[in-house]
This record gives C-alpha cells, sequence and structure tokens, in this order.
C-alpha cells in the first residue's frame, strides 16, 4: 500500500490518508510505527490539498476569460 | 441507291435530292414538346423550335400563321402537341417540321399526367420516409442549385451567412425554366452529388407559372435526386406548389430562407450552447473538488494529525501511570516489612531473660559465656560475670 517512490493519484492518498488516520486512531501500531504513519499521513494530506488547490487554480483562470 | 467512290463521288444536289426524296416518303406525326424561339417573319410563315421538355434535343418546325394562330397567344415555354410532317430543304440542307395542326397541352392534361406520375414513384416507394437522409450538422460545403442572380440565390446565401458567416457554398447557377432546366438542373445536381466536399445541396428557385415550375416534376431529374446519397433540400416556388421533386427532397424547405436555416446551424445558438454546457461542466468540477477538499480537511482535522503530540504524551502518561503504580505497590510492601518487623521485635522481646531480669533475677556466666546452672560447676576462684536488669558486674566464687 505505502509507496513511497511514485507520486500516487489523488485518490490512492486520500484512501491511504484515510486508512492511516484509522490506524492511528485505533492505536494498535508500536510508536515506532505510529510515527512512521504519522509522516506519511503528514506526506499524504500535503499532496492531497496541494492537488486540489492547483486544480482549483486551474479553473479559475479557466474560466476569467470567458467572464 | 448509287454507288460512289473516291473517282466517282455524287455532287451535293444529287446526294440532297436522295434525302429529301426519303425523307418525303415519310407520313405525317404527332410529336410533344416546348415551343422556343418563335418567330414570326413578315409573309406567312412562322419559325420555331420545338424543345425535348427532358433531353437537350430539338428540332425546327415552320407552318402557317394561321396554323399558330389557333393556339395563339401561347405563353412563354408553352407544351404543345404538333401533327407534323418531316421537310427535307435542298437549299440549305436542312430539316424541318411543317406543322400542319398545333394543339396547346392544356394544364389539365399536364396535372393528370402529373398525378399519374406521382402515383407510379410513390408505389416505387421514392417518396417513402426511410429513403430520406438526416441533414448533416455542419455541412464542409453546401451545393446551390439556383437561377442565375435570383432573389432565391440571395436568400440562401444570405440568411446562412448570417447563421454562420464561414459557410462554403459550391453554387450553380442554371436555367431553372424552360426545356433547359431539366437538363440543366441534372448536370448540376450530378456534378454536385460526385463533389466529395459537398455535404448538402439546395435545389431552389423563385416562384412562378404552373409551366415555369414542370421541369422540377420531370421524370428524370426526380429520379436522379432520389438516386443521390448527399441528402437534397428543395425549395421550390410556394408553399402551394408542389413539384415532385419536393416528395423526392430529403427535407422539403418552404421558402429558400427556411432551407438556409435547415443547412447551417445558427453560431450565437450553437456559442451559448457551448456556454451552458462549459458552465455545466465549471459547475460540477468545482463542487467536486469543493467537496473533496472537505473530505482533506475533515482527515487533517482529526486528532491525530491535528495534534501528532498525543502520540507521545499519551504514552508518556501511560509510563507516569506504571510508575506511580511502583512506587506505590513499593511504599505498601515496605509498610507490611516494617509491621511485621515490630511484631517481630515484640516477640523477640518476650524471649528475652531481660523481664526476668528486671524482676531482680541475674544471669551467671562463666568467663566463655557459659550460663552456670550447677553450683558444683564454679569451683573457688573461678571469675563470674553476673547480669543484671542493667548492666554486670564480676564476681570471684569463694569455695
Amino acid at each position: 500500500m505505502a509507496t513511497k517512490d511514485s507520486k500516487p493519484s489523488y485518490e490512492a492518498a486520500r484512501d491511504e490518508l484515510a486508512e492511516i488516520v484509522e490506524s492511528l486512531e485505533d492505536g494498535s501500531a508500536t510508536l515506532e510505527e505510529s510515527l512512521k504513519l504519522w509522516e506519511r499521513g503528514e506526506e499524504l494530506a500535503k499532496i492531497c490539498q496541494e492537488w486540489l488547490d492547483g486544480a482549483k487554480k486551474k479553473l479559475d483562470a479557466a474560466k476569467k476569460p470567458a467572464e | 441507291m448509287f454507288e460512289t467512290s473516291s473517282e466517282s463521288p455524287a455532287p451535293v444536289r444529287v446526294v440532297s435530292e436522295a434525302i429529301k426524296d426519303y425523307i418525303d416518303r415519310l407520313g405525317p406525326i404527332w410529336i410533344e414538346g416546348e415551343i422556343s424561339e418563335l418567330n414570326e417573319r413578315s409573309g406567312g410563315m412562322a419559325f420555331m423550335r420545338l424543345r425535348d421538355t427532358s433531353a437537350d434535343m430539338s428540332i425546327s418546325v415552320m407552318c402557317y400563321k394561321t396554323v399558330l394562330a389557333s393556339v395563339q397567344p401561347l405563353p412563354a415555354n408553352a407544351r404543345v402537341v404538333i401533327y407534323a410532317k418531316p421537310s427535307w430543304f435542298t437549299k440549305n440542307g436542312s430539316l424541318t417540321l411543317s406543322a400542319k395542326e398545333i394543339r396547346q397541352v392544356g394544364v389539365g392534361e399536364l396535372l393528370a399526367r402529373l398525378e399519374a406520375l406521382k402515383e407510379k414513384l410513390a408505389l416505387e416507394g421514392l417518396f417513402s420516409a426511410d429513403r430520406k437522409i438526416a441533414l448533416p450538422r455542419l455541412p464542409r460545403r453546401v451545393g446551390l442549385i439556383c437561377g442565375r442572380n435570383t432573389d432565391a440565390e440571395k436568400d440562401v446565401v444570405e440568411n446562412a451567412r448570417r447563421r454562420w458567416p464561414s459557410v462554403q457554398f459550391e453554387i450553380r447557377e442554371v436555367a431553372v425554366q424552360g426545356a433547359a432546366a431539366v437538363v440543366e438542373v441534372s448536370a448540376a445536381l450530378s456534378e454536385l452529388e460526385a463533389n466529395p466536399e459537398v455535404d448538402v445541396i439546395i435545389i431552389t428557385r423563385g416562384g412562378g407559372s404552373f409551366e415555369d415550375l414542370l421541369p422540377f416534376s420531370d421524370e428524370s431529374l426526380v429520379r436522379l435526386a432520389a438516386s443521390c446519397t448527399t441528402p437534397i433540400v428543395s425549395a421550390i416556388g410556394h408553399e402551394k406548389d408542389s413539384p415532385l421533386l419536393d416528395l423526392v427532397a430529403d427535407y422539403r424547405a418552404s421558402t429558400p430562407t427556411d432551407a438556409a436555416k435547415r443547412v447551417v446551424p445558427d453560431i450565437a445558438q450553437e456559442i451559448s450552447d457551448i456556454e451552458k454546457i462549459r458552465d455545466r461542466m465549471f459547475r460540477r468540477l468545482v463542487s467536486t473538488i469543493d467537496y473533496e477538499l472537505n473530505q482533506i480537511a475533515q482527515l487533517r482535522n482529526r486528532p491525530v494529525l491535528k495534534d501528532p503530540s498525543v502520540m507521545v504524551t499519551s504514552r508518556r502518561d501511560e509510563i507516569k501511570g506504571w510508575r506511580d503504580r511502583s512506587i506505590r505497590g513499593f511504599t505498601s510492601l515496605l509498610e507490611i516489612e516494617k509491621k511485621e518487623l515490630k511484631g517481630v521485635k515484640a516477640h523477640l522481646r518476650s524471649l528475652s531473660p531481660q523481664s526476668t531480669m528486671d524482676r531482680g533475677y541475674a544471669v551467671v556466666q562463666l568467663e566463655d559465656g557459659s550460663i552456670v546452672r550447677d553450683a558444683s560447676k564454679a569451683k573457688a576462684g573461678t571469675h563470674l560475670r553476673i547480669r543484671v536488669a542493667k548492666g554486670e558486674t564480676r564476681a570471684t566464687v569463694n569455695e
């Protein structure tokens, strides 16, 4: 699941983030694992946010000349 | 006939006389066509050409003006039936029909014929709806067959340009009435049909007399139109006129303007439609992105991500708990041990000779610490240690 090598698609990143939050919440992971999960979660949240912000910016830019 | 060769050729007069001889033997016949180029010269004779109504063929006709007078005044392009005998003029070697009688073909007769043709073609299924080809949404080129410099042409071109400014026309200006109309319209139609760039063909002409519109009911033209694979729009005459071409056309336009509307889309409408679709697309995308942004915000707001120190503090609290429990456990253990020690001490005390000594008893010991229980064991001169309730003293046995 957690592949760091290539940038995941938005949906893959979001689903993985949700999974990480759940496993962090149920508290079954060791501290060391939790720390790794949290780091990965932060990274994924950033990827998702950037993706969406970028898409929105593109939309706004495309819409401007038409109005 | 006579023999000829390059060495003994026949003179013109002999040949022409021979032809005249042959033709003079032909009897009179009834023949139908359209009159054109009517020429009434001074003198008693009138000259004209009799044209075929479908093919580009004609024969010259002459008659006495009195023969012609029976049908005058003739409308333009009048259909007539002539009873005539072919004559050969040796003076210029020309063949002319000498008409003995001319009858105009009446409108009633033409209508009846048209009706019969209509029924025949309908039976063949030429007018059936499943033969109709859909008009293209946006043709690359529009074929236009019309009269020279006519209002019909202007109406089609101007209205089409107004709706779709970059519309491309292939215009064929042809005769749209008279004997030449069928031939010229057919030739233009075949040419435009063969042009792969032409996606739709408009055939148009303005209103006119019943005779004027007859070419557009000609069987050969109607059959040609039916065989075309390019969709055809007809806009002939006024609403009430219904030439047979209208029935085989893929769309019958009421006017040239209507034809223009049918062949090209309205650019303003198209732009507005695209704008609407674009708007819908934007709204849909924006709402999807907003939804996802909200999803991510919710995930980021969950305590594990919002305050990741919980991960450490929760464990620190856990450790503190264990430590507290450990201290508490050890303290209580110590307490128990203390109590136990007290008991042991009391017990120990109860077992010691101290209390006995307190009551005035003494313990007598030898030098080596052994207790003297038998007086005989202490000979004279033996050193004794006497322990009393408080301290001890030494003594020596006298006897």
